[in-house]
């Protein structure tokens, strides 16, 4: 049977020009990059749903199935897919994939992280010891990654590294392009503050010049005490401030509660294209956030 | 398919025996949830482990994961009277409820989310490694010799308690002993399985065995059949349509149940 299926995929490839590099990417941003450079030539599997908290996400067969076949894994890194990604990899036993390996590109490589913590303790309440894993929304650390990736499908299937290349620099220039318009759009808020239920979005604030810095939620997964909570709404009410991110796997009931209390709107955000209606690309999602804000803002 | 399902498949096939036998106890005594219960005192010890900063993957933090089990085994057999107007149930409900909200207190005065605290406690048994199920099997293994030398006392204590007290048996220091020898086991598997997992396979075979057969002997033959057929019939159900593994399971150990009972329901009608 298994002489027989590779007599049949050893034709198969004969026949199309060349086969398709496995891509598997964790998150559904690390997808749609994965699909602007690798065009035709990668078939892209992605693992957590875009409406999935990615610090959980419930693994299924079909996820050891994809790594165990997988050509190149992409995935965020700094301890962002801590809970769930290890075990993932230690069932597929794909050493192809292990860190360092041409096959492994891990996003957070190169990308200098916000928030870093001087040391972790308790009293600072911090999650990850690496820094802030939620970089992805940055469009220009987005082009960063999109690069990494176009050298990574390069080393591993060379014949096709200049479609890579060409592909690499067409989102270049696009993202070049919408930057100077997402720019524009929110220039007129800069230096404004913002509240979200949880601290993803502190690099996307830093490239539009919003400071996200009060959060309802100051750890992923611990509601938030009573006295935390009187205090947001304190802060906010004291900042005249107008809008609170929420992100769709969060308890959108406290948000509207804080909201409903403080006179400031919901925005429901999102961090993966796919989350919000008709956002299936990376650049898709980062104009539907850029507006939504801006509409809320207002 | 193997590659990826073998693991679990061999842990479906090497481990449930136990808590089929332990879950006719379970049944018998009327404590479905003590097993919830003593996981959540484990994941209480593992969080005030976390608080004070230890490596929770270290032998220390299983320590006091056990410890707490340990005490909510001495909390359950002190409670378990002869005669009281507080059903078991009750207890095990607050030390289940009250070990829960000590773990959200604990860890939100702690430097870490759950995410690690969450993959720590509550497995998965699409990702069991070998290690474990070979760990795992080992301590089954010297728990079930431990039931077997001492069934005589334990199944008093849990099938006849009246007979136990009148034969003058210590029934509070067996309460003990099986709660322990109980912890331990729960608190192994639902790391490598999740909770879901173990609840199911200490409950429903059991409940398949007593719906079908009387002597324990018999209904632990049942219920070993039945949790090998749901167990291996979830994992494959899981592989085909691509679902979450533990929950497959559960789900196909609700529909062997249901062809049980029509079954026992059926024969009944017949004998009538």
């Amino acid at each position: 049977m298994k002489k027989i299926l590779l007599i049949l995929s050893i034709a198969l490839c004969a026949f199309s020009a060349q086969a398709k590099i496995n891509v598997v990417a964790t998150l559904p941003d690390l997808g749609s990059l994965a699909r602007d450079i690798g065009g035709d030539n990668v078939s892209v599997t992605v693992l957590a749903k875009s409406t999935e908290d990615p610090h959980f996400v419930d693994a299924r067969p079909s996820f050891v199935v994809a790594l165990r076949s997988a050509d190149v894994l992409i995935d965020g890194g700094a301890e962002l897919e801590l809970g769930w990604l290890p075990p993932l990899l230690q069932n597929a036993r794909n050493a192809k994939l292990d860190i360092g390996k041409p096959a492994r590109v891990q996003a957070s490589q190169g990308v200098r992280l916000m928030n870093v913590p001087a040391n972790v303790t308790r009293a600072a309440g911090d999650v990850h010891a690496l820094g802030n894993p939620h970089f992805g929304v940055d469009p220009i650390i987005a082009k960063a990654i999109a690069q990494h990736i176009a050298q990574s499908f390069s080393a591993i299937d060379p014949t096709n590294a200049a479609a890579y290349d060409a592909n690499y620099k067409k989102f270049e220039a696009a993202i070049n392009a919408k930057l100077q318009q997402w720019g524009a759009a929110l220039l007129p808020f800069k230096g404004q503050h913002l509240a979200a239920y949880h601290d993803s979005w502190p690099y996307f604030g830093h490239r539009f010049g919003l400071e996200i810095d009060i959060f309802l939620e100051p750890k992923p997964g611990i509601p938030p005490s009573p006295s935390h909570l009187a205090e947001v709404i304190a802060q906010m009410k004291a900042q005249k401030i107008k809008a609170i991110i929420v992100e769709p796997y969060h308890d959108r009931k406290i948000a509207e509660r804080v909201a409903s209390a403080t006179g400031a709107t919901v925005v429901d955000f999102a961090q993966y294209p796919g989350a919000l209606p008709s956002t299936d690309t990376y650049i898709k999602l980062i104009d539907a956030l850029v507006s939504r804000l801006a509409a809320a803002l207002k | 398919m193997w590659e990826v399902m073998f693991w679990p498949i061999v842990a479906c096939v090497l481990l449930p025996w136990l808590l089929v036998y332990l879950g006719l106890h379970v049944v018998q005594r009327g404590i479905i949830f003590v097993d919830i219960a003593m996981a959540q005192m484990a994941s209480l010890g593992i969080c005030v482990a976390l608080l004070f900063r230890l490596d929770l993957h270290g032998w220390t933090t299983f320590a006091i994961a056990l410890g707490f089990t340990l005490l909510g085994g001495a909390i359950f057999s002190l409670t378990g009277k002869r005669a009281s107007k507080i059903p078991q149930e009750a207890i095990i409900g607050i030390a289940y409820v009250v070990a829960a909200a000590a773990a959200v207190l604990l860890l939100s005065r702690a430097a870490e989310g759950d995410e690690e605290i969450k993959q720590m406690l509550v497995g998965n048994i699409l990702l069991v490694t070998p290690a474990e199920v070979w760990k795992c099997f080992a301590l089954f293994v010297a728990v079930g010799i431990f039931h077997f030398v001492l069934r005589k006392n334990f199944l008093l204590v849990s099938f006849d308690r009246d007979g136990a007290y009148q034969q003058g048996l210590r029934v509070r220091w067996w309460d003990f002993f099986f709660y322990a020898s109980f912890g331990l086991v729960v608190t192994i598997f639902v790391r490598m399985a999740g909770v879901f997992l173990v609840f199911s396979y200490l409950i429903v075979p059991a409940v398949c065995g007593i719906n079908l057969a009387r002597g324990t002997r018999t209904r632990l033959l049942l219920g070993c059949i039945v949790a090998t057929i749901g167990g291996i019939g979830g994992l494959f159900w899981s592989f085909y349509g691509d679902l979450p593994s533990g929950a497959a399971i559960v789900c196909m150990f609700g529909g062997v149940l249901i062809l049980v009972s029509m079954t026992s329901l059926l024969r009944r009608k017949r004998a009538n």
